[in-house]
């Protein structure tokens, strides 16, 4: 039986009724109407659900969505804001970071959440952050290309 | 970069890079319909069986529950990817492989469907199976398709299991070996694939109120599933709309219908939207991948190195369905060179697994590691570098093509002298570490297109066309229509499609579409400036010939300030007797244009482990005008990452007896991460092709062909091992290392003596 489940997602409090064995990835797509993280294995190997839950990336399939309770939730659709995109998303768009897309979500996501921690990183550091995301059309390197581009971005306007 | 064009040749972000780095671009999987039911499928637990009992009672009257379906809720229709119809969509009688779908559930929710499955009782009664090709097309294998025969679309083959055998051949084989100064014979193995998308199967099917099916596909080819599910649920065409939604990733997968079938029929059934994602397990057990490939191959070659002769016997495991044809393999088997005289043979053998699926030019990556290796293998034979091997005998211009094509002008040759300056060809490395070389050829694709281009109030233009969007060909589609109008990028909208809506249009496959469909749209674009011309001069008062086009208006050539805007035409267009202004194209073929590319890795090889690290991996490629320079390189990267999975890690296994997929997750099936990559060295190669939209050439397939083949050639270099069996990983090289590489086992003069060819 669907039980009651506080989250906030993108800084918005949200009281939901949520299935107990509801991922959290199953509860932003099915109850939360957000679609942006992806469902591509759902068994924590792609990385393109990734979110991030109290500031960390998590691959939101593996999450069991009511041990998320109280947590502050951002997902892809709570990055850019009226004045426009993200640094890393507006990194992705101009470096070409991008192809068929399924996978961008969870990548920006990660990058984002790795910058926040270490937003002086070497390319090596990158690879690493993003290790754990999946994606079959770009090789990585204008994704790599991109996440520089944004760390750089965001080093001169901090 | 100096550059004749206005718009080409320039770095553009994609047109729907907003949608999809704000998470708004809307997959199948993100349809969400009110009522919508989830659907799930039973895989068969059997390689071959008779379906004795399927009783869905239980699962019928399951709480939640709506509908349950089985094969013979279809109409009885055998359909096929190609001419050979081979396949129900839902077995009736028999499954031939382990994971084939026999039932769907529709209920409330994904756990209730589930919980439904589980509850279906089946009976099976086992058939004799054969799950290794090279044992199947032997007599006394057992039979996959005991009607085969009957099929419609079979046509006459050699050997048992035979779905398919091509053939081509050239001169006089025979006595060009036996003039040949040395005979160099190999066999190459090549793994099982997956495409890897990371877009899981998915579709949502739904039943308009006029009953009219609609269906929002994730596909490569939206009209081919609206012929496909048309014939298998026996419904017309025009009852069918198929909407392909952004698509996720497909590389050939997502080419033919899929699943669509059974959330379609169960919408109808119920009348309710029906959505079908598949897990990632379905993904890897359900839906085709490749099948290992065996290759053997033969060559005469003069002492000089002047390849004579080449023989080439290829079986490819097709599975239990001709899910996509060998065809690939024939025109490849000579690879980028001359080649007089030749005997080439792709035969498609069935057996009980997963039935074989399109996958980046299904084939040739196969061909390409085993005539690239060969080449080494030739080379240092005779003892020539296999640089100058590739030089001496490479195709040029005038040359015939395996097809009988004449091959126009390129730049093969410039992808070599790239390759080499690059890599600084010959190179005496320390032990352990290597380089090899593999040069890839493929040709731009071609098939139905079509392009219409209507022109805004405002100026700007809306660009209709019914291909889907899976390489940037959008973007690259827009570049083009700007460029031959004269417009900016930012005045060309492109339209979402939809077979309602737009153009029948062939699939997106193959590299045909920035090839063929550019070409559809710049001769719409030519057909609108045309229109926009004609009605200039009405309005004008002038012959059309004194009138040009530029920057978004048509002038008097003679008083250039004196003209009018795309803008005022539109406007005029309203009250004008040829009304608003549409200008359209359609083709079906397109000349024969190569695609060459050279490429060169830098490995390093650990003696103890055997494993492969790749350093450096440079390509060069023609690509003739590089219509987006980014999105060009961002193909060349993908393909080439692609390509060294393929080389060290990837490899779909199937158990021996059963035929069941093994590693059905991301988890064992290894595809590349960031993390294993060296940095990509792309350089771009531009000789305008004589076709094609301002002298463009395909791209994507190439980058894929090369590196099994360049990446074994260089632990050829580094430790002195040949490796003919993909993948190249730490155990195989290894063992390998400890001189435990076993040749592969391939009786080709039985193959020889069932076509009466003498046997050497």
């Amino acid at each position: 039986m669907k039980q009651p489940l506080n989250l906030n997602i993108n800084g918005e409090n949200r009281l939901m009724l949520v299935e107990p064995y509801y991922s959290l990835l199953d509860c932003l797509r099915d109850d939360a109407q957000l679609t942006g993280a992806k469902k591509g294995c759902d068994e924590g190997d792609c990385g393109a659900c990734t979110v991030l839950m109290d500031g960390k990336p998590v691959t939101s399939c593996l999450v069991l969505a009511h041990s998320a309770h109280d947590s502050a939730i951002t997902t892809i659709e709570g990055l850019a804001d009226v004045d426009g995109l993200s640094p890393v998303q507006k990194a992705f768009v101009e470096h070409g970071g991008l192809q068929c897309g399924f996978c961008i979500p969870g990548l920006i996501m990660s990058a984002t959440g790795f910058l926040q921690e270490n937003p002086n990183p070497t390319e090596e550091d990158v690879r690493f952050a993003i290790g754990g995301n999946l994606c079959r059309c770009t090789g990585y390197a204008r994704v790599v290309e991109a996440v520089m581009a944004a760390a750089q971005e965001i080093r001169e306007t901090s | 970069m100096t550059t004749q064009f206005k718009v080409l040749e320039r770095n553009y972000p994609r047109v729907d890079a907003y949608e999809k780095v704000t998470g708004r671009a809307t997959y199948a999987s993100d349809v969400y319909l009110p009522g919508m039911l989830a659907c799930k499928l039973l895989p068969s637990t059997r390689s071959h069986a008779r379906i004795v009992r399927l009783d869905t009672s239980k699962a019928a009257s399951h709480p939640g529950v709506r509908c349950v379906v089985t094969g013979t809720d279809f109409p009885d229709f055998r359909f096929g990817s190609g001419a050979l119809r081979d396949r129900y969509v839902m077995p009736r009688e028999v499954v031939n492989f382990v994971g084939e779908p026999i039932a769907a559930v529709a209920a409330d929710d994904e756990a209730a469907a589930q919980e439904a499955i589980e509850l279906i009782e089946v009976e099976y009664e086992d058939l004799p199976a054969v799950v290794n090709p090279l044992s199947a097309i032997g007599s006394g294998a057992a039979t996959v398709h005991p009607e085969l025969e009957n099929y419609e679309g079979y046509g006459f083959t050699l050997g048992h299991n035979v779905s398919t055998l091509l053939d081509a051949d050239r001169g006089d084989v025979d006595q060009a070996f036996r003039d040949a100064d040395v005979v160099v014979e190999d066999v190459y193995r090549s793994q099982g694939i997956n495409q890897g998308f990371l877009e899981p199967m998915a579709c949502v099917a739904d039943v308009e109120p006029n009953g009219r099916l609609v269906i929002y596909a994730s596909t490569q080819g939206p009209y081919q599933i609206r012929a496909a599910l048309a014939s298998v649920l026996e419904i017309p065409v025009s009852r069918i709309r198929v909407v392909a939604m952004e698509l996720g990733g497909g590389f050939g997968a997502k080419l033919r219908l899929a699943f669509e079938a059974f959330p379609a029929l169960l919408a109808m059934k119920t009348g309710r939207p029906v959505k079908l994602v598949n897990t990632r397990e379905e993904v890897f057990t359900m839906n085709g991948p490749r099948l290992p490939v065996t290759n053997y191959i033969r060559s005469g070659v003069m002492q000089d190195g002047t390849i004579v002769a080449r023989e080439a016997y290829t079986i490819f495991d097709v599975g239990a369905y001709l899910g996509a044809g060998p065809n690939s393999g024939i025109g490849h088997g000579i690879g980028a060179y001359r080649v007089p005289n030749f005997r080439l043979r792709s035969y498609g053998v069935y057996t009980n697994k997963i039935y074989v699926g399109s996958y980046r030019a299904s084939g040739v990556a196969d061909m390409t590691f085993a005539v690239e290796s060969h080449m080494d293998r030739i080379a240092h034979e005779l003892g020539i570098d296999p640089y100058d091997l590739r030089v001496k005998n490479a195709l040029r211009e005038g040359d015939v093509s395996v097809s009988g094509a004449v091959v126009p002008t390129n730049g093969l040759m410039n992808t070599l002298e790239a390759i080499r300056e690059k890599i600084d060809w010959p190179r005496d490395l320390e032990d352990g570490h290597g380089v090899g070389l593999a040069l890839c050829e493929w040709r731009s694709g071609s098939g139905p297109s079509t392009a219409a281009i209507s022109v805004n109030d405002d100026g700007t233009v809306s660009l209709l066309t019914g291909s889907v969007d899976i390489s940037g060909s959008d973007t690259s589609l827009a570049a083009i229509a700007a460029e031959a109008l004269g417009i900016p990028m930012e005045n060309v909208v492109v339209s979402k499609r939809d077979t309602d809506q737009a153009p029948y249009t062939g699939q997106s496959g193959g590299s045909r579409i920035v090839y063929s469909q550019g070409t559809a749209v710049q001769r719409a674009a030519e057909n609108t400036v045309e229109k926009l011309t004609a009605l200039a001069a009405e309005r004008l008062g002038l012959p059309e010939d004194a009138l040009g086009c530029e920057d978004g208006r048509i002038y008097v050539m003679d008083n250039e300030p004196q003209g009018l805007t795309f803008a005022q035409l539109a406007a005029a267009s309203i009250t004008s007797r040829g009304g608003p202004i549409i200008g359209t194209a359609s083709l079906s073929s397109m000349p024969y244009t190569p695609v060459f590319a050279a490429q060169a890795a830098e490995v390093k090889v650990d003696r103890a482990t055997g494993q492969v690290k790749v350093l450096r991996y440079i390509q060069a490629q023609d690509v003739g005008t590089a219509i987006n320079p980014m999105a060009v390189e961002g193909q060349l990267d993908g393909g080439v990452v692609q390509g060294i999975g393929r080389a060290l890690t990837e490899d779909q296994q199937f158990d021996p007896e059963t035929g069941a997929v093994r590693n059905p997750s991301f988890a064992s099936y290894l595809m590349p991460l960031a993390i294993d990559l060296p940095e990509l060295e792309n350089v771009l190669i531009n000789v305008p092709a004589p076709d094609g939209p301002f002298g463009a050439r395909a791209v994507a397939e190439p980058p894929g062909f090369g590196p099994p083949a360049a990446i074994a050639n260089a632990v050829y270099d580094a430790v002195g091992v040949r490796i003919k069996e993909l993948p190249l990983s730490g155990e195989r090289v290894l063992a390998a290392l400890n001189g435990q590489n076993a040749e592969i086992d391939f009786d080709v003069d039985a193959l020889r003596r069932a076509e009466g060819v003498a046997a050497d």
